[in-house]
């Protein structure tokens, strides 16, 4: 039997993906979703498991439609779903009434249910959710009924707020494999056996990295997955360590040459950090001309050596002000108070 | 340290010029245009190098104006000191793309390293601003429009207020309230951006709330309709009525108007028949009225702009359809709503505004502690200020003042000075008492700023003394400093620094005697 194990497509956000891919963004999640509906179709897999959050919001009927319209495509593959805490089951959602394809196998009961599949001997389990928090750790008592050779788990949560659970109680529930979903970022929990597939696409400018969704094949007992990467740009943070001979127009040919290396198509996240020369402003606004940023911070101090100031400056003003300051971190509301006085003391000693 | 010589090789208009001095008053006179103030520059670009100024800065600064004229590519000199009982040699060369200090120790020919700040070391904490402020002495110069006394109070200010030195305080306040407000700038820009965001999610919501509302009322005439579908039947029997009595208000209308006509062509007509023709016009035009109002009357409630007619029945069951389609829209807006109004409820501030209100509240910490750190620095200082100033003071005033006291009263800082019996705001002393106290200020200041004597250096700053209050002050220079060079066009300080060394030499003859 195969799968393919999906999660957090979140179909209908708009996520900020910066001045050059914002607006086409929320077609591309679409599309993505579109190609592994192909996928599944090109590889006749049997499964195609959806771990929550299909929908970003409440899905709108005509949005159901479209993703009904896909599913009905698949002449194969039978796909099971639930909801999460994105597009959960509340007192007017459209999934209540929806009236799904033959093979679509909707798990939006609050409690645990599950699909069976007897030509595959498998029996997918999984529950909704119905409101948009749940605190109860409902998989920790979850456990494989044993209905059919393979059992399979679609789980969404893990935090605190959305089902928490522990690890190691799935780890013997008996499940053949959980399919989980969430976590935007993909983990795997065990080997084989438990895993996020993380976001279809990223959706917010921390989905940092690679995203994607899980293969996998089950033979008795025996399962082998492998990740599959597919989504069409990726966030990246970029950590920029600015020296002392850095000025606005270095750093922004050093972004430009960065952006060129990690590809255009992606989302930025400019950072700058480090000590910069104090006599050098750094403009960010001219430093974003090029490439999809979505924008660049300023984290340079000015290159003072203050301890070396505190010591030769004691009993002067400027000593009495970083004497004020000592011990405190370089990330700190404090530290950027140091530098900014400091540097306007030196700076209106020039004048 | 006491300067011992001084080669200018070129800087400015001075060029190969040897200077040698001695410990005590050393008296450097020449005509104007003699380059005394060229030379003062000199000892200072000597000890604290010649930094070029940026950009537009940079066309008035100390480089630009002594760049020798002839011969560029030498600009430099020379200057020989002793410091801590030890001898040294400073060279320096300013030129452009060469830029070179040398320093080497004459005793061991130890050669040190000005970059690494060797020279700082033997300069002991005496920097360029604090040169400036203490024993590099100009004539106090007042902005154009204030008095003399009011400069030498901001002066003071600064001393007493902040400890002194090169720092500006009100000036860093100021470069830290002008960031502040930049920033504070850009956190309303960024608020009025996340609140036009709500506002358009609002403005969404609006529509569809008021679509919702329509929906509704649509929902509700159907509703009470399907529940009494006589009622539209009636109405279309209300209808047929109404067209029924149209036709026939038109006929009446058309028999009056006919009788009118013939009664008109025959002439003789009969009352009666008038009358009637009267009667028959007027009810045919009640009728053709009332039946127009049945007609319009319809119209609001049927809402559908065709309708078959059908049975109670036939319209029972479409207007049912009809209602399921509005449910379905009105859900779907409902659910529409309640989207937007998730989206508006997660709004909240960017990161980029909270970043922007870190550096506000950075900024006024800042501020606040600046404040603080000049108090902590100022503290003390009034007091050894004080009282070293008055002893200046009393003593080049030949004890005719006996105290000067500065203080901030109402927000002005003051200087006033006691003769024994009044005390005398500095505003109406003349400008030779002023630049006295100006004097007498910045001496106190390297005093207690100063951790090693340093010469003195006093350009043009007699011009306003009599006679006695310059001898007055030359007896106290030589008394207490070790060096003095002092710079003047007048030759009047020679000839009393002649008498006074007479008159020591005269009274140290009596002490070895």
């Amino acid at each position: 039997m195969r799968f393919i194990h999906v999660a957090d497509v979140h179909l209908g956000a708009r996520p900020d993906a910066g001045p050059l891919y914002s607006e086409e963004r929320p077609r591309e999640l679409w599309e993505t979703f579109e190609h592994v509906i192909r996928t599944c179709e090109k590889e006749q897999t049997d499964l195609l498991l959806i771990a929550g959050d299909l929908f970003h919001r409440q899905p709108l009927i005509r949005e159901l439609k479209e993703a009904d319209y896909l599913f009905s495509e698949l002449t194969h593959t039978k796909v099971v779903l639930i909801a999460g805490n994105h597009d959960y089951i509340g007192t007017n959602s459209n999934y209540r009434t929806f009236q799904w394809s033959e093979n679509v196998y909707p798990l939006f009961g609050e409690t645990m249910q599950y699909a069976d599949f007897p030509e595959l001997d498998t029996a997918v389990y999984g529950l909704s959710y119905h409101s948009r928090e749940i605190r109860d750790p409902f998989y920790d008592e979850v456990k494989a009924a044993g209905v059919r050779g393979c059992e399979i788990l679609l789980a969404h949560g893990g935090d605190d707020r959305h089902i928490p659970f522990d690890r190691r109680k799935l780890e013997q529930s008996g499940f053949d494999y959980i399919a989980l979903g969430h976590i935007h970022k993909p983990a795997v929990l065990k080997k084989d056996r438990i895993i996020y597939a993380g976001a279809l696409e990223p959706t917010d400018i921390n989905d940092t990295g690679e995203h994607g969704y899980v293969k996998g094949e089950v033979n008795g007992h025996e399962v082998h997955t492998r990740w599959v990467p597919c989504a069409s740009r990726t966030y990246i943070h970029l950590s920029a360590e600015v020296c002392r001979d850095d000025t606005t127009g270095s750093i922004a040919k050093k972004i430009g040459q960065w952006i060129c290396e990690n590809g255009t198509e992606n989302i930025y996240r400019i950072e700058l950090r480090g000590k910069r020369d104090p006599d050098v402003l750094l403009d960010t606004s001219r430093m974003a001309e090029e490439g999809n940023i979505l924008e660049i911070t300023d984290r340079t101090s000015p290159a003072y050596d203050f301890e070396k100031l505190y010591a030769e400056h004691k009993d002067s003003i400027l000593g009495k002000y970083i004497g004020q300051f000592r011990e405190c971190r370089e990330d700190s509301v404090e530290y950027q108070a140091l530098c900014e006085g400091v540097e306007a003391l030196i700076g209106s000693m020039r004048k | 340290m006491i300067i011992t010589e001084l080669y200018v090789r070129n800087f400015g208009k001075l060029s190969d010029r040897h200077f040698y001095l001695e410990n005590g008053v050393q008296i450097i006179s020449g005509d104007n245009e003699f380059g005394k103030t060229t030379l003062h520059a000199f000892i200072r670009a000597m000890l604290f190098g010649l930094e070029r100024g940026r950009g537009r800065a940079a066309a008035g600064d100390d480089f630009i104006r002594y760049e020798p004229w002839e011969n560029p590519g030498i600009y430099g000199g020379m200057m020989r000191f002793v410091c801590g009982g030890r001898r040294f040699r400073l060279e320096r060369d300013f030129a452009r793309g060469v830029k070179r200090a040398s320093l080497v120790c004459e005793d061991d020919g130890e050669e040190l390293s000005v970059e690494d700040g060797d020279l700082e070391v033997l300069l002991g904490g005496l920097t360029s601003g604090i040169f400036d402020s203490t024993v590099s002495v100009g004539q106090l110069k007042a902005e154009p429009g204030r008095l003399l006394s009011d400069a030498l109070a901001d002066y003071a200010a600064n001393y007493y207020e902040t400890g002194g030195g090169e720092y500006n305080v009100s000036g860093a306040l100021n470069i830290l309230n002008e960031k502040r407000r930049a920033a504070d700038r850009e956190l309303r820009a960024e608020a009025d951006a996340e609140e036009a965001k709500r506002r358009r999610l609002q403005q969404e919501m609006g529509y569809l709330n008021e679509d919702m509302r329509r929906l509704k009322a649509e929902y509700a005439e159907k509703s009470s309709l399907s529940e009494n579908p006589d009622e539209a039947a009636d109405l279309r029997c209300v209808k047929r009525t109404g067209t029924v009595l149209m036709l026939l208000g038109l006929a009446a209308i058309a028999a009056g108007i006919g009788t009118a006509a013939y009664l008109f062509m025959v002439q003789n007509a009969a009352a009666a028949a008038l009358a009637a023709g009267t009667v028959i016009f007027a009810a045919g035009a009640v009728l053709f009225c009332l039946g127009i109002r049945n007609r319009k009357r319809r119209r609001p409630c049927g809402g559908g702009r065709r309708r078959p007619d059908g049975t109670p029945a036939d319209i029972r069951s479409r207007l049912a359809g009809e209602m399921t389609y509005i449910r379905g829209e009105l859900c779907e807006k409902k659910l529409r709503y309640e989207n937007l109004q998730e989206q508006y409820d997660e709004t909240g501030k960017s990161e980029c505004r909270m970043r922007l209100e870190e550096k506000c509240r950075a900024l006024e910490m800042a501020a606040e502690r600046l404040q603080k750190a000049a108090q902590a620095a100022g503290e003390g200082m009034e007091r050894r200020l004080s009282g070293r100033m008055s002893g200046i003071f009393a003593s080049l005033t030949g004890g005719r003042y006996r105290s000067v006291e500065a203080g901030r009263t109402k927000g002005n800082f003051r200087i006033t000075v006691w003769d024994g019996a009044r005390r005398i705001p500095a505003s109406v002393l003349s400008r030779g008492t002023v630049e006295q106290l100006y004097f007498s200020l910045r001496m106190a200041a390297a005093d207690v700023l100063l951790e090693e004597p340093f010469p003195v250096i006093l350009d043009d700053v007699f011009a306003f003394y009599d006679d006695k209050r310059l001898e007055s002050v030359l007896q106290w220079l030589s008394r207490e400093k070790e060096q003095v060079i002092l710079l003047t066009c007048h030759n009047r300080e020679e000839r009393i620094l002649k008498n006074l060394v007479r008159e020591r030499r005269v009274s140290d003859e009596d002490k070895f005697a």
